[in-house]
């Protein structure tokens, strides 16, 4: 796999992906015409099929109260497009208390994930240390034998976690995989360079500092990334350990609900009936599903923002992992 | 170390007391050199302090926890105090009626899932390795990874513009056609639901699976495709005999590997998908413990199932990278 990943490396950008060779101007036969022609239609298929449900649930969100056709001719007739749903969840103070929360939890869980992972990685990636057989062992026994979110929700209760923000960020704050990609990163950095330092009179900690973080910015990056996604998105230990009380800060209510995005997010999908117009009808004149489908999309914001930076990194950084899937 | 000693002690074997002496020495300064060791790696044991802290409290605590799947747990006794029952709670969950649906529906799911994304992931890298559009793939690219950076959460909400009943945009279309004013309901019938939790997931994980593939594509060596050109074989000869067989290690690898995870049918996606109506095929293992555990506060049956699934996954999980390493050498650890 890692020699696959190099020489994908080494390649330039030919007008397919194929080595450069392939690209010599040859006669084609007409199974070869079929062929490309086959191919672009998958290719043009896979691009509606993967684009019709975004835009028709970005349509959806504009759609304004007096327009009575279906949402099918809604998905075509730009023109009658209101920004009225969004207007309604900016203006709502619940939606920007839940974004708060959920920036919260992203930035706590990323400082924590990394601060733990880094040094873990780094550890692990020491071959000479005396004992590293066990620490290894120490991780991959929960990584292979997972008991299950029960006990691991006695042990929140037990800590006193429970209604508390870190309780969301705390149990997942590394990631197992992402401790042996960032360790797989270490090892590849050449020994010498650590070796060169040792002489000059570093240690071990100054070692990591000066010499193991500046060259691994990438990857740190990556799996930053990768760990603000999970954290962005995880809405599970959100609604196990969380009630929706207030955070306080030195008595002072700094957001009136602790429940993040995916939280409200769920709410408000899930309402329906009688609740429908309890929860969704707070966010003023849209119609309901335009409230939904905006607040859907107001969720992927940031995830939209943060995808092109993610994009660059996975493809490089992390194709050897990808296995795992 | 140890590799040094060794020799020592075999070639010495003619006199005991000097071999024991030797042994004694080289221990000795082994035990020395591992003092001096440590000591040089002070610093990396400072840094290991903190990581392994947490991993001994919340996943070690966790396993020591699970011992109530032995226990008739009570809240107020706690993890310790609560009283041993031994397996009953293993015996409830297997002779319960729920048991075979679980398994199965567990089951249904991932190799449903596998079987559908496997094979349209492949064609999807395939495409973008042979696509002679560069614009077309850089889009198809972009746009097949983004939903897998998307939450089960989002999907639903997606999947509702799509699907809901009253105006749907699936249900548009149904209706038009049919010419009636009733839609269908996606997500409560039990008939579609595994459908739409099949699709879904390959909508959303096949542009991510295809990743691996494509990695793969790229390292073929292109004089293979020439030789083929001069033989005369076309485009889809050369993909029938030269890619695919290029890429067969690491389709049986992902295929060996997704086998390890076989009990993990989706918790997310599921959870966030069923209803009341569709618990009869949605239910997975997963969700069940969730449900009879946290909800119905049955702790100990509950830890039990999660405990079953734990072993059995682990199980798989050695058995799969055995059997991996075995076909293509390559494994997980």
């Amino acid at each position: 796999m890692a020699e696959a990943v190099a020489k994908a490396k080494k390649q330039k950008a030919p007008r397919n992906l194929k080595p450069e060779s392939m690209n010599k101007k040859v006669k084609l036969t007409a199974a070869d015409h079929v062929f490309n022609i086959c191919v672009n239609i998958f290719m043009i298929l896979t691009l509606i099929v993967i684009f019709i449900p975004l835009w028709s649930t970005f349509a959806l969100s504009f759609r304004s109260n007096t327009y009575l056709h279906s949402q099918f001719r809604g998905m075509f007739e730009v023109w009658t497009w209101v920004p009225d749903a969004y207007k309604a969840l900016l203006g709502n103070a619940g939606f920007i208390d839940a974004f708060i929360s959920s920036f919260m939890i992203l930035i706590g869980g990323v400082v924590c994930a990394l601060i733990l992972t880094i040094p873990m990685a780094y550890v692990l990636s020491v071959h000479t240390l005396p004992g590293r057989k066990w620490i290894n062992i120490l991780i991959m026994i929960p990584y292979v034998f997972n008991v299950g979110m029960i006990p691991a929700y006695l042990l929140v209760k037990g800590i006193g976690l429970i209604g508390h923000i870190p309780a969301v960020f705390l149990p997942g704050a590394i990631s197992t995989y992402n401790c042996i990609i960032m360790k797989q990163f270490f090892e590849g950095i050449p020994n010498d360079l650590k070796e060169s330092a040792r002489i000059d009179g570093c240690n071990e900690i100054q070692i990591l500092f000066k010499i193991m973080l500046p060259l691994s910015k990438a990857i740190i990056m990556t799996v930053g990334l990768f760990y603000a996604v999970s954290f962005w998105n995880d809405f599970f230990h959100a609604m196990l350990y969380l009630s929706g009380t207030p955070v306080k800060i030195f008595g002072w209510n700094m957001i009136d609900s602790n429940y993040p995005l995916p939280i409200l997010l769920r709410n408000i999908l899930m309402a329906s009936g009688m609740n429908e117009y309890v929860e969704v009808n707070a966010f003023g004149n849209a119609p309901v599903q335009a409230i939904k489908a905006a607040s859907v999309f107001m969720s992927a914001i940031p995830m939209i923002i943060a995808y092109p930076f993610i994009q660059k990194y996975f493809t490089k950084g992390t194709l050897a992992g990808a296995v795992k899937g | 170390m140890k590799k040094t000693s060794q020799p020592v002690v075999t070639t010495t074997k003619s006199g005991l007391a000097v071999s024991q002496e030797a042994a004694a020495v080289y221990k000795a300064r082994n035990k020395a050199k591992l003092g001096a060791e440590i000591k040089r790696h002070a610093g990396v044991y400072l840094l290991a302090i903190i990581p392994v802290a947490y991993y001994i409290v919340f996943k070690y605590v966790p396993i020591w926890n699970a011992q109530i799947a032995f226990k008739d747990f009570m809240a107020r006794q706690g993890v310790l105090g609560s009283a041993w029952v031994g397996l009953a709670n293993f015996k409830e969950f297997f002779n319960s009626f729920y048991f075979w649906s679980l398994i199965r529906n567990t089951v249904m799911y991932s190799v449903g899932k596998l079987l559908l994304s496997l094979p349209l992931s492949i064609i999807l890298a395939i495409a973008i390795y042979e696509c002679t559009r560069p614009i077309l793939r850089k889009i198809v690219q972009t746009l097949a990874y983004l939903p897998h950076f998307l939450s089960w959460v989002i999907m639903y909400g997606i999947l509702l513009a799509l699907l809901a009943p009253g105006d749907g945009v699936v249900n548009d279309v149904i209706k038009a056609i049919r010419g009636t004013n009733v839609g269908f309901d996606f997500l409560t019938s039990t008939k579609a639901f595994p459908w739409v939790v099949l699709f879904s997931d390959a909508w959303k994980e096949m542009g991510w699976s295809a990743i691996i593939f494509i990695a793969a594509l790229m390292g073929i060596d292109g004089s293979l495709f020439e030789a083929a050109m001069v033989e005369g074989a076309n485009s889809w000869q050369r993909v029938w005999y030269i890619t695919l067989p290029a890429i067969r290690p690491v389709i049986v690898t992902v295929l060996i590997l997704k086998l390890g995870t076989i009990l993990d049918a989706g918790f997310n996606q599921i959870f966030m998908l069923y209803s009341a109506p569709v618990y009869s095929v949605a239910d997975i293992i997963d969700t069940w413990v969730y449900r009879s555990g946290l909800l119905e506060f049955k702790f100990g049956l509950a830890t039990a199932v999660g405990l079953f699934k734990g072993v059995f996954g682990m199980l798989l999980v050695f058995l799969s990278n055995f059997i991996s390493k075995k076909v293509s050498e390559t494994g997980i650890f």
